[in-house]
This record gives structure tokens, sequence and C-alpha cells, in this order.
């Protein structure tokens, strides 16, 4: 549509029926964005080794819902848990999309990496002849893409997967990568963490990530420091049982140590979070999760190494 | 025309990872090996934790039916513990696991299975659909098309039932031993039914409507991926202030059409063609990972009931329950998993306005163990779960998991007795080779195949399974 259809389609509505002018100019806008290269997020997404939760925690989206997300915002090429093809047809689809959209997809890795055996204990496909591993998809994905976000704890830093004595050697993503890995944490996602991620790279780029590799905008502040239940903390007035209404410190809340803004952003549909269900914080968001809050009801100061009872107390100090 | 080897890899739509492998001889599928390709080892992990960490830490063994490990690691410490239950708290309990049920099964229909019959729009993540044998009507494809994202938005709503009572979703926090952490304060309740109801409105108007039509347009698959009719159930829904009574029960059906009641230390394991090495040293049976084993093929143990395999999941259960009266087809598993959809709306609506509103958390904790080791089985969305565990000094010295697609994707034994799955894959008559994909895919989903799930376990003999009889 050239400049002066434009206009004139404009000043013919404005006095008329002005429904038309979202039925007619905005697909023409919608076409403009598209040849000036505005495109949606070209996401290719693999599912690891891990429990499948964050693609469930991704369907709870709401304000977009996960429907919306895939219309509006993202092209999602390849996914086993989403993608219609199947078989040779998907692993076609992943071949021809590594290519096609070198330098511009964004790789989503949902899972950790196993890494003893040559990662034989997390295999995303076969040939006939070839076990394709989620290290080696990773690794060949990984240096194709533009952007690489590990969404879950699993992903980020190996989190449940890499539980100890962690017999498949499984590490996050940004272990088996030389690339800068932005990591979206938590067992699962929260979806806005992940979203919103989403939504960053693809209108104003990288977001700004803390020292973890995480996204200021979701995981800045401390649990604790936006606790409803802060001022009982404050008073030092403890739960005693789970259920009570009173700080959850000493009944084993990593709140102190684990940055995610679950207080205010709340969980499906924004309803409720562990601590206002009269439970501790566990610390899903942190890189030693689960290993550093174990056991999950012990206070901090006595979270031993849940599997060395002689181990010093006080656990793993992490650098968040 | 020769007998030729096809792999269809990987099988999308699912949660976790697996490849199949067929061989078609005329048009017939002659052999057949499911092959779940991932491996977690979570039994390892939850050695030496405390015991207590299980309900939050076996929870990590599956996203899309988190609850039920919670559930049934809950049961297994109030029988460590040996807490009393209140009836608000089984209320509760049960909703919360009847929610996850909803957001399952809702997912499973349309996110799932859906795209096996429907054209879908040729936009990501659709594209390259394989379009081959799509039925339906233009319009009545048009009719179908919005319920999938309708689909996801209702099963969100299933989650935030869950999520009001159990602080988060999936892995939720309040469904503990000794009961639940959250109040069913009124206003909770009332935002809970309120849910309830538009779930249960999109269950009646599209959810079962869909169902008949695809079960009327294909109702070919009435015939096609048909296994031996054994069905197994640990039951569903426990009440009883020690757990003690299952709402649905729990049974053995076997091909004498008897119902029997499950007795666990008839249950056997085998890793003849698993991924893993078998060694006995001291008396006591050793299992180690072993990913290039020759002759294996998949993460999948062996699980049998007095020797023989056994289908688990929603038909198990609607059959078990006389709720349903048809056979053991693709197209069995899919309507009566719908129809359990359905029932479970009532019952929660039920449930819901049975609850005496209250202010107090219906949780009492005992804190000294009673026991060193218990069984717990019950019915997760997919079927049959067992979890078993025995404790040294409160810490966890083992702790088993077999979860319903074990039973369901179990690798073939030495002797040759084969899963449901490959029981249901091998005699399908394919008349053209365009078809593979969209039947195999179909007979494989119809199952609604965990693999996240699948490929935990290690050798149940070692805890003493045959104290527990349902």
């Amino acid at each position: 549509m050239d400049k002066e259809t434009f206009s004139t389609f404009c000043r013919q509505n404005r006095s008329g029926d002005t429904h038309r002018i979202t039925e007619t100019v905005l697909p023409e806008v919608s076409k403009f964005l598209l040849h000036a290269g505005q495109h949606k997020l070209p996401v290719i997404w693999l599912e690891t080794d891990d429990s499948g939760d964050n693609n469930i925690a991704f369907m709870n989206s709401t304000y977009p819902y996960a429907g919306q997300i895939f219309e509006d915002m993202i092209d999602l090429i390849y996914s086993n848990t989403f993608m219609a093809a199947q078989g040779d047809d998907a692993l076609r689809i992943l071949f021809s999309a590594a290519e096609q959209y070198k330098g511009v997809f964004t790789l989503v890795v949902e899972g950790a990496i196993p890494t003893k055996d040559n990662g034989l204990y997390c295999v995303i496909a076969q040939t006939q002849l070839h076990r394709i591993t989620a290290l080696e998809a990773v690794q060949w994905l990984g240096s194709l893409a533009k952007y690489v976000v590990a969404v879950g704890t699993c992903a980020c830093f190996g989190g449940p997967t890499s539980a100890e004595p962690n017999i498949t050697s499984s590490v996050g993503v940004s272990a088996v990568l030389a690339r800068d890995v932005i990591h979206v944490s938590g067992c699962p996602i929260n979806p806005d963490w992940f979203v919103g991620t989403l939504a960053h790279l693809l209108m104003y780029g990288i977001p700004e990530l803390d020292k973890l590799g995480r996204p200021t905008l979701f995981y800045e502040n401390t649990v604790h420091r936006h606790c409803q239940r802060r001022s009982y903390f404050d008073r030092q007035d403890y739960a005693k049982h789970l259920g009570d209404k009173e700080c959850m410190f000493s009944l084993g809340c990593m709140g102190p140590r684990t940055h995610a803004d679950c207080p205010y952003r709340q969980w499906i549909n924004y309803v409720n979070w562990p601590v206002r269900a009269n439970t501790p914080c566990i610390g899903c968001t942190t890189p030693n999760f689960p290993d550093g809050s174990s056991p999950f009801f012990t206070p901090i100061p006595q979270k031993g190494h849940s599997r060395d009872p002689q181990a010093s107390p006080g656990g793993k100090e992490h650098p968040s | 025309m020769s007998a030729k080897s096809i792999s269809i890899s990987p099988i999308t739509r699912i949660s976790g990872l697996l490849s199949v492998k067929i061989v078609l001889d005329n048009g017939m599928i002659t052999d057949a090996s499911a092959s779940s390709t991932m491996f977690r080892g979570f039994e390892w992990a939850m050695q030496n934790r405390h015991v207590t960490d299980a309900v939050y830490m076996t929870q990590r063994v599956c996203g899309i039916c988190s609850l039920a490990h919670g559930a049934v690691s809950s049961y297994l410490l109030d029988e460590l513990y040996d807490n009393e239950i209140s009836e608000t708290a089984q209320l509760l309990r049960n909703i919360m696991f009847a929610a996850d049920f909803l957001q399952n099964h809702l997912r499973h229909f349309y996110v799932f299975s859906i795209p096996d019959f429907v054209q879908m729009p040729q936009t990501m993540p659709f594209h390259c659909q394989d379009l081959e044998d799509l039925r339906l009507t233009p319009e009545q494809t048009q009719h179908i098309i919005p319920h999938f994202a309708e689909a996801i938005k209702i099963a969100q709503k299933a989650h935030e039932i869950l999520t009001i009572f159990g602080g988060k979703a999936p892995h939720q926090h309040s469904f503990l031993h000794g009961g639940v952490a959250v109040a069913p304060t009124v206003d909770k309740l009332t935002r809970a039914l309120s849910l309830l109801q538009e779930i249960h409105s999109f269950i009646n108007q599209c959810l079962i409507p869909d169902t008949q039509l695809i079960s009327e347009v294909y109702k070919d698959y009435f015939h096609i991926g048909v296994t031996p009719r054994r069905f197994l159930s640990f039951g569903l829904f426990r009440f009883g202030r020690k757990n003690q009574k299952t709402l649905w029960r729990s049974g053995v059906l076997d091909e004498a059409n008897r119902i029997t009641v499950p007795d666990l230390s008839l249950i056997q394991e085998d890793v003849d063609t698993s991924w893993f090495d078998q060694k006995t040293s001291e008396g006591q049976q050793i299992i180690s990972p072993s990913p290039r084993k020759p002759g294996a093929y998949t993460w999948v143990k062996t699980v049998k009931y007095a020797g023989k395999c056994f289908q688990v999941g929603p038909l198990a259960r609607m059959i078990m329950t006389g709720r349903y009266a048809g056979g053991t087809s693709t197209m069995d598993r899919i309507v009566a998993r719908s129809q359990e959809t359905l029932l479970l709306t009532e019952l929660m609506r039920d449930w819901l306005t049975q609850i005496q509103p209250t202010d107090t958390p219906p949780l009492t904790q005992n804190s000294v163990l009673v026991k060193r080791h218990a069984s717990s089985p019950i019915d997760a969305m997919r079927g049959a779960l067992l979890h078993s565990v025995r404790v040294e000094d409160e810490r966890v010295a083992e702790y088993n998991i077999i979860t319903p697609t074990v039973w369901n994707f179990s690798a073939r034994d030495a002797f040759g007795n084969r899963s449901p799955i490959e029981n249901a894959l091998i005699g399908t008559h394919i008349p053209q080779d365009s078809l593979v994909n969209a039947t195999v895919g179909r007979i494989i989903r119809s199952f609604d195949p965990c693999i996240s799930c699948a490929t935990h376990l290690i050798d149940a003999r070692g805890v003493r399974l045959a104290e527990f009889i349902l």
C-alpha cells in the first residue's frame, strides 16, 4: 500500500465507521513491520534432562496465554512438546532451521545436560545409525543461536537432575557452551520470568543480568526482602509448625538466600506462593538447588549437606 | 514386499523423549520397540536425604503429574509417622489431586493429541503437520481449532485451583504428610468453585463433544492399537484418618475377566533389555546404568505383575470401576480419559461444597517415626504409581518409584513378554507407508506417555512390598 492510498484510507474512515481502520490499516502496518525485518522471535526449544515442568509452567502463562504467545510473540520452530510434526519430519525441521535461522534464532534449553558416557543419558532423537545426545545438540545449536536461554534450574545450574550423587554427571547448559547463556532459573520457572525474558529479547535485546546470568527484572531481590512475613522475622516471631502464619525461617525457609520475586508476583495467575501457603521457600532458583536447600525443613544455619550428616552446618554458600 | 525397519524419532507431543522402531511387513507391524531415551537416576538422588524431603523432591520427577508424586510421598510419610488425617484435609488433598488430573487430561487431549486428528493452522508450532489422514470436514475443523488455545487457558485454571490451596504449580507446597498447610477459607473455596464451573462448562461443551466427534470420524481406531485385556489400578482418592479408604477401587483385571485385589509382592522387575547392568553382591541386587549394553534399547525397565505385563491408566480405572464397557483400543483409551475428566469435575464440585470452611490449616504432623519402611500405591493421571521407602535414622536408605509409564512402556523381557504399547503396535495394519507416522503416533499418544517419569526406577524387591496389600 503506498502512502497516498494509506492517507486516503485514513481520511475516508475518519468520519465513517472507525473499526474499518483496524480491519484494513493494521494488517498493512503488520506487513510493513514484517518487511522492515520485525519478525516474531524464532525459537528452537530443546527438552533435555528434566521433569518437563517448565513447559507445563509455560502453559500456565496468563496475559499473555500460551496460545497468544505462539500467535503474536514467538515462532516456535522446534519443540518436542508442542510441534505437530514428528519423527523424520521433526528432525528435518530442526536441521533446516539451524541453517535457515543461523545467527537469528533463540535456543531455549529446558533441562540439564548429562556429560557422562558422552551424554548418552539424554538422547533427543535417534537415527538408524546415531543417537543425537542433548550434549551434542546443545553444543551444535548453541554455536549457531543468536541467544541461548536456559529455562529452569536444571538447565541453568544442573538442578535436581544433578543432585548428588549425580550419577549422570549432569551440568547446566553454560557448562558445555563457550558463550553467554541467559539463566531463567526456577523449579519450575514462573512463566512471567520466561515470557518476560523472551519479550525483552524480541523488543530490546538482552536484558540486564545479575552475576549468575539471570535477568535482574525478576531476580534482583531476595524473596526475604519482599516477603509479607518480614515483620515476623524482624521480631524473631518464628513459625513452630507448617501451616502457621509466622516467619518460616525456623522451618527451613531459603528466602534470605533466594533471588526471586515470588512474594509479589506469585504463581498461576498471581494467586499464591509457597510462604503464603504456610510453607518455606525451598530456594528453587538458587545454583545449589536442591542440595543447598536440604533438608528442606531445617533452618539455614543447620542445613547440612543433605547427603553427609557430618558436614559442617550452614550448607554450601553460593555467590548470590 | 519385504519386511523393513522404520524408526520414528522423536515422538513429539508427549512428556519426555521417546523413539519408536517398528518392522513393517506387507503392511503389518510385526515388531516394535519403544525406546525411552532419557535417564536421571532420581532414586540415587533420594538416598541419604531427610525422609520428609521426599514430598518436594519426588515431585521433581515429573512436571505434568508432579502432585501425584507429592501425594504418594505424603501417604508414605503418613504411614511412617503414623499421622491422623482429618476429613477436611482429605477433601482438600483430593480437590488438589483432581485439579492436577484435569490439567493433565485437558492438555493431553488438546495440546498433544488433537494435532493427530485435526488439521491445525499451518503456522508454528504446527508447520509441516502430517496431513495424510486428517478426516474432519472444514466446518468441523474450524469448530475445533479455537478449542486448542481455550484448553490451554482452561488447564491453567485447573492449576489455579491447585495453587489457591497448594502455593504453586507444578510442584505444589501444601499437600504434605499430616494433611494440608492451607486452610480452606470461604474465599478460597468460592474462588475454586467459580474456576471449576468454567472448567466444567468447557469439558461439557468442548471436550466431550470433541471426543465424541473424533471417535466417530476415526472409529476404525476402536480396532487399532488393541492390547491384551489385562488392567491394573491401585485405586484413586484416599480417604479415612489413616488413608485407608480408596474412593475408586484398586484391582487387577485378568484376561478371564476376574478382578482381584493387587498384591504388591507379585510385582517383579527385570532389566534384561534395559540399559542397566544387574549384579548380585552379598545377596543384594545392585543395578547400575549402562547406556551401551548390547541388546538393550530403553531406559525403562520391565515391570510385571504375576509374570505378566499390565496396562494402566484412565481406561484401566474406568473399566475397573464399572464405568466403561468398551475394549482396549487407541480410541477406548482416548474416550475413557475424556469421560474420566468429566467425572472428576463432578467429584470436585461435591468435595468443594462438602468442606466446612475454616481458618485453621488441617495439618497435624507427628515427629517420631513409628516404622522404618513403607510402600504407598495410588493411581496417578497415567495409572498405577508406587513409592516405597526404607528409612534409617530419618534418612532415606532406599527410595523406589514405579511409575505408570513403566507399566505401559516396559522393555520386553527375556521371554518375549511385551508391554501394552508394544502389543498395541504389533499386529497393526498400515496399508500405505505414508500412514506410518500418523498411525503409530496416535497409538502411542493414546497412552499419554510420560518418559520423564518412566525412567526413574530401581529394584523394588529390596523393600518389603509383601506387607502392603491393598
